[in-house]
């Protein structure tokens, strides 16, 4: 082999090895991580305080009173709705991590409008606080991300129907 | 360019055609159409995964209002006299939800109509109640039969098809009073079984349910190749039915005890509510003690070539009448128990429950079923509903079962006491 022939060669590996590092040793790898088993709120129900959700239309607020829940008026909310979800996020595990470093979160439903849950104890410490995203295509779970961090998480799909009772339970606004 | 305006006038007409179809506003008595085009007026309607569905086109709907006084006597006037009187007679046990007499403290010996009346939505109860109401008002035929099929669907067609028959008696909630012999102290037994295809046939169960609040019910499965009858757990009822997408439980939209679940009244709405027709059918006695009721069959879109929608998609003799539903959550504490929370619409006044959305113990929402009725009358002395039809779609997988769609029936008060049990079982195939 030639001196040319070995430079030759030795560019093409050079190339090979610059591709192998940019474009796949660099990236993050985005195989599914391990399934985050923890319920989503782990501390006990009657430790809740305050539950808020923030969306497109407004904030609902809901504060642990002697007489059960009310909002930051002071109006009661029907029925047991506020319960309802905080059981549900006591029980609730992500089913899974669907991407840890999402390269569009707005593809998952995570545009500046996004959905937010915010739950509170009677310290006023956050305990729990989700960006709630869409519905999977299936329509079975909904994608959700912890504040702060950046992994898309899949949960079962009746969180959904438990915000939509808080969503109608809510005093007149 | 004449031919292009030809085809512009074409689709003009087709665009005028298409809108001009029976739509029209919510509050008409006039049947109408639900579809694609209009599917905002369905929006509140339906359960939301249906809404979907109707949104792509995948279903539709013939919508047939109906003269509430009238729908109102497709029960007997003997069956609401009763539910008029049982007004005040029975409470709820606290912890298991099992009917209680007031006078005794204890489960009542034998109860006819709806035992509460009314129900008030404030009421930490009220699920309760709804659940006792439906599980009375279904139990009035008391007792009959039918051969039906099991038709499991996908995107393609039908992929599998069994055929079965399920004969049943009931002790409880019958017209014309309490049935003497009933040595087993039962609510209701039942025996089904597969008759084709060949490898399945002579598949059966047996199934004893036990009137009291807390035991679970006895259920035996006979395979004929063993020949053996064995003891099944009684959370099987959330298993799928033959690797289908139905289970037992989706007979009626629930098929176990009241006291199984704990139930929660969460809301009322009205709903569109299927039925094969909204007005009685007339039973024929063939003997002093047997009816026939003949009913039309319920083509879906696989059996239909050409046809508008999800090939399991109903598309004959099948409307929806339009309904106030109560909306009740149930969850089993049974680990054995398939489900998680399971959501239902209870008519408030026929205690039928039409749609269920089921979520599996990790809380994702897998499945709906919607449940058809036909009724059954002939005077006001006895009148019954049947369940004739369950649509079970998995939209996890996006296949669907069909269950019923039997085009005879039968009503039967007098079973020959030895009948359900586990000889009859095991001599299946004899």
């Amino acid at each position: 082999m030639t001196a040319r022939g070995t430079v030759a060669l030795l560019a093409i590996l050079g190339a090979l090895l610059a591709y192998l590092w940019l474009f796949e040793v660099g990236v993050p790898r985005t195989a599914a991580a391990p399934t985050d088993t923890e319920p989503l709120l782990a501390v006990p129900s009657a430790a809740i305080a305050r539950v808020e959700v923030a969306e497109p239309g407004g904030r609902l607020t809901a504060i642990r009173s002697g007489a059960g829940w009310t909002d930051d008026r002071g109006r009661p909310w029907r029925d047991d709705a506020v319960s309802d979800l905080v059981d549900t996020l006591r029980s609730l595990r992500p089913v899974m991590v669907v991407d840890p470093h999402p390269a569009t979160p707005a593809d998952y439903g995570f545009a500046d409008d996004v959905r937010r849950l915010d739950v509170a104890d009677g310290g006023g410490r956050r305990v729990l606080a989700l960006e709630i995203g869409e519905r999977n295509p299936a329509w079975t779970a909904l994608y959700v991300r912890r504040a702060g961090r950046p992994e898309v998480l899949l949960v079962g799909g009746v969180l959904g129907w438990e915000l939509q009772k808080v969503h109608d339970a809510a005093p007149a606004r | 360019m004449k031919v292009t305006m030809h085809l512009c006038a074409a689709a003009l007409v087709a665009s005028v055609l298409t809108n001009a179809a029976p739509t029209r506003a919510a509050g008409d008595d006039q049947p109408w159409v639900l579809d694609a085009n209009n599917w905002q007026e369905g929006k509140d309607l339906l359960p939301d995964p249906v809404v979907k569905r109707l949104q792509k086109g995948e279903y539709w709907f013939k919508v047939s209002p109906v003269d509430p006084q009238k729908f109102h006597h497709n029960y007997s006037q003997a069956f609401w006299d009763a539910t008029e009187s049982n007004a005040g007679k029975y409470d709820l046990d606290d912890k298991t939800c099992g009917l209680k007499d007031k006078s005794t403290g204890k489960i009542p010996e034998f109860v006819f109509g709806q035992p509460f009346p009314t129900v008030d939505k404030n009421d930490p109860k009220a699920g309760c109640k709804i659940a006792w109401n439906f599980q009375m008002t279904g139990a009035q035929g008391g007792g009959g039969g039918a051969t039906f099929t099991l038709n499991g669907v996908d995107t393609n067609g039908q992929f599998r098809r069994i055929k079965a028959f399920i004969h049943s008696r009931g002790f409880q909630g019958r017209h014309f009073g309490q049935l003497k012999d009933n040595p087993e102290n039962l609510e209701g037994e039942g025996i089904g079984g597969a008759l084709e295809p060949v490898d399945v046939e002579g598949v059966s169960t047996l199934t004893k349910r036990t009137w009291d609040w807390e035991s679970q019910d006895a259920i035996w499965a006979y395979v004929p190749s063993t020949r053996r009858a064995r003891r099944v757990n009684a959370a099987s009822r959330s298993d799928p039915v033959a690797g289908l997408d139905i289970f037992s439980d989706d007979l009626n939209c629930y098929g176990g005890k009241v006291t199984y679940y704990q139930w929660k009244l969460v809301g009322e709405q009205t709903i569109l509510a299927p039925f094969l027709q909204p007005y009685p059918f007339p039973s024929k006695s063939v003997s002093p003690t047997r009816q026939i009721i003949e009913t039309p069959y319920m083509t879906a879109g696989y059996e239909k070539p050409g046809s508008k929608g999800a090939p399991w998609w109903i598309q004959e003799n099948l409307v929806f009448v339009p309904r106030p539903v109560w909306v009740v959550e149930g969850q089993s504490s049974d680990p054995y128990y398939n489900f998680g929370k399971v959501i239902m619409y209870f008519d408030k006044e026929m205690y039928r429950i039409y749609w269920k959305l089921v979520h599996n113990r990790a809380g994702e929402y897998f499945y709906t079923a919607m449940c058809g009725y036909h009724f059954v009358k002939n005077d006001e002395k006895f009148s019954a509903v049947f369940p004739n039809l369950v649509v079970g779609v998995n939209d996890k997988t996006n296949r669907a079962a069909l269950g019923g769609r039997f085009q005879s029936s039968f009503l039967e008060q007098n079973w020959d006491p030895s009948y359900f049990s586990l000889r009859t079982l095991t001599h299946m195939t004899d």
